[in-house]
């Protein structure tokens, strides 16, 4: 029998007297061991929601329960086992990268040997034991991502809640930062992630909660919310420069598009409309400089839920 | 029923959770809290050991202009206006490092975020504001030594050094400590938290018997006075400075004891620096 997190109550979080809504009437559980990831664009009101989660805001009305009591009457205990990276500048830019992560440690109650063993592992792992003595603040931004992830890893707390860890790392090392997210979640860690990297946390995580306008939309597990779009296929084109209106236009009543880039449409059509699909982009000579036909991911659901949103008839709302 | 990943269905809950305790100190809670203190002490001295010439140089600063210009200002100044001035500008010192660079100190870390850091850890709040006190002391120390040896050698003023003075030190920084940590932790900007410290230092510093003697105060200002332990603090610092451990320093002691209590309590209670409502 799994053990229950968080629950989430009926969560608003509204400023300004209620003017300004962060969350509204959010509710779901997260089960231990899991990888769930909370997907959404800027300004959703995920970060409002986890901070609520780590018990750095006061939701206004609902309860956050972690481990069955209100994580309000427990910070103490909430940052005891749940660590959590932020999206906040670094504390500790006037400490080396070894001490930002030995201190974390020891302040996570490591004893001296621990704490160096594991922060010898974790640059060793960051390929930065070269750079041990170097100033945080005189290390790459990417660098000092891996390190402010590290003070998450050190300490072996079981629940790590991560707001957008990959965000400005290049592809290595956002491989290696997913690696140990999913070591860790094997060796029994409950993780909860922010990320915006649909692609790569489809790999990763094993249910996904869709925010937007700071309402939940969908929650599931990702092949369960992949069933909402496998009767489709992704139709992705890229345009010649600036012809993307011109080719949404010409191209209506395939769908609804969306534009992914620059010059690049995407939209999702049903399986049995494929071959008139082709026969329309081929037939119409349109500017287009390449296009694909695959099923699709779970970056096409997020956009499927979040466009569904925009219409209230078929907004399925959690 | 929702899908569970096949490797955690045989996962044991304690065998987990003894996992997550491997490596842990096993303390009692006093030493944890020492230890806790100690870490976050050193993690405020690497914020002043890469630029310590310039704060030792920043430090001095202050307390030789003020007395330099002071020297100008007096006419033939005797030595018990000379040992007023050089007194109560070490006390000023202490004050500003208690109340107005500590409020700037947490109100600066609250705006720039760095408080996610040391609120997602199991920390105490009051080991975190008396590791940033401390490199406050550390800070204020070379003005106060200075002002020291200022008064000894130029002015010939004897000063008395004895163990009394390290009480009245500490409890003076102690009891204007609670001012500064609640103004910086309220404060809904940097900008507002500065205007106020400065003007709540002004305040205290000018209008209470520091820089002055109790009756060149009007005596409105001289019964205001007796409510802020500057007051309290200026004439144990004054006296044991001058004549030593004294039954009126005592007295003064334990009164800035008492207001470093109230001080302590305002920050246990009022001050809660994880949860922002």
């Amino acid at each position: 029998m799994m053990k229950l997190i968080y629950q989430l109550e009926h969560v608003n979080k509204t400023y300004k007297k209620g003017k300004v809504v962060a969350n509204q009437n959010i509710s779901f559980d997260v089960q231990q061991g899991e990888i769930l990831g909370l997907l959404g664009p800027n300004g959703a009101g995920k970060s409002t929601l986890i901070k609520q989660m780590v018990g750095h805001l006061a939701p206004t009305s609902g309860s956050v329960r972690y481990k069955g009591t209100s994580v309000q009457t427990q910070t103490k205990r909430v940052a005891q086992e749940v660590a959590y990276y932020s999206q906040e500048p670094h504390a500790l830019t006037s400490l080396r990268t070894w001490e930002a992560l030995y201190f974390t440690g020891r302040l996570r109650g490591l004893t001296k040997e621990s704490a160096l063993k594991q922060t010898e592992e974790l640059l060793e792992r960051f390929g930065m034991l070269d750079l041990r003595h170097k100033l945080l603040k005189n290390v790459s931004g990417g660098q000092k991502r891996l390190i402010g992830i590290g003070t998450c890893l050190i300490g072996f707390s079981p629940v790590m809640i991560l707001d957008e860890p990959t965000n400005e790392l290049d592809p290595k090392k956002r491989r290696l930062v997913w690696d140990l997210i999913q070591e860790r979640n094997r060796q029994g860690v409950t993780v909860i992630l922010v990320t915006h990297n649909v692609l790569e946390a489809e790999q990763v995580v094993d249910r996904v909660a869709v925010v937007n306008h700071g309402k939940l939309l969908a929650i599931d597990h990702v092949g369960v919310l992949k069933q909402r779009v496998d009767q489709r296929m992704k139709l992705e084109i890229t345009t010649s420069f600036g012809e993307s209106d011109n080719v949404c236009r010409s191209l209506s009543a395939l769908g609804q598009w969306t534009k992914t880039g620059e010059n690049r449409i995407r939209t999702l059509i049903e399986k049995q409309n494929a071959s008139y699909a082709i026969d329309c982009l081929t037939e119409q000579q349109l500017p287009i400089e390449e296009y694909s036909l695959v099923p699709p991911n779970l970056e096409d659901v997020y956009f499927h839920i979040d466009d569904d949103q925009d219409k209230p008839a078929k907004t399925e709302v959690v | 029923m929702e899908k569970i990943k096949p490797s955690m269905q045989s996962h044991d809950l304690q065998l987990q959770e003894a996992v997550f305790l491997q490596g842990h100190e096993q303390q009692s809670i006093i030493q944890r809290r020492i230890t806790e203190w100690l870490i976050l002490a050193r993690i405020q001295f690497t914020i002043i050991r890469e630029a310590w010439v310039w704060i030792f140089i920043m430090a001095c600063m202050f307390p030789l202009t003020t007395l330099l210009f002071l020297k100008f200002f007096t006419v033939d100044p005797t030595p018990a206006v000379m040992t007023r001035i050089i007194t109560g500008n070490m006390l000023f010192g202490l004050i500003v490092m208690g109340l107005n660079s500590m409020a700037q100190e947490i109100s600066w870390q609250k705006h720039q975020g760095h408080f996610t850091y040391y609120s997602s850890l199991p920390i105490a709040k009051v080991n975190f504001i008396f590791a940033n006190l401390l490199r406050g002391l550390i800070m204020s120390v070379p003005s106060f030594i200075i002002l020291a040896l200022i008064g000894q050698l130029a002015y010939g003023i004897q000063f008395h050094y004895s163990w009394g003075l390290v009480p009245v030190l500490l409890l003076t920084v102690f009891s204007v400590v609670g001012g500064g940590v609640l103004i910086g932790f309220w404060s809904p900007s940097h900008q507002l938290t500065n205007m106020l410290v400065q003007a709540l230092m002004m305040f205290i510093s000018f209008l209470t018997p520091v820089m002055v003697d109790m009756d060149q105060l009007p005596k409105i200002l001289q019964w205001f006075s007796y409510i802020f332990p500057t007051t309290y603090a200026a004439e144990a610092m004054r006296e044991v400075l001058i004549s030593g451990w004294s039954g009126s320093v005592a007295w003064n002691t334990l009164v800035l004891l008492l207001f470093s209590l109230i001080s302590i309590i305002l920050i246990l209670k009022k001050v809660d620096w994880r949860v922002e409502k």
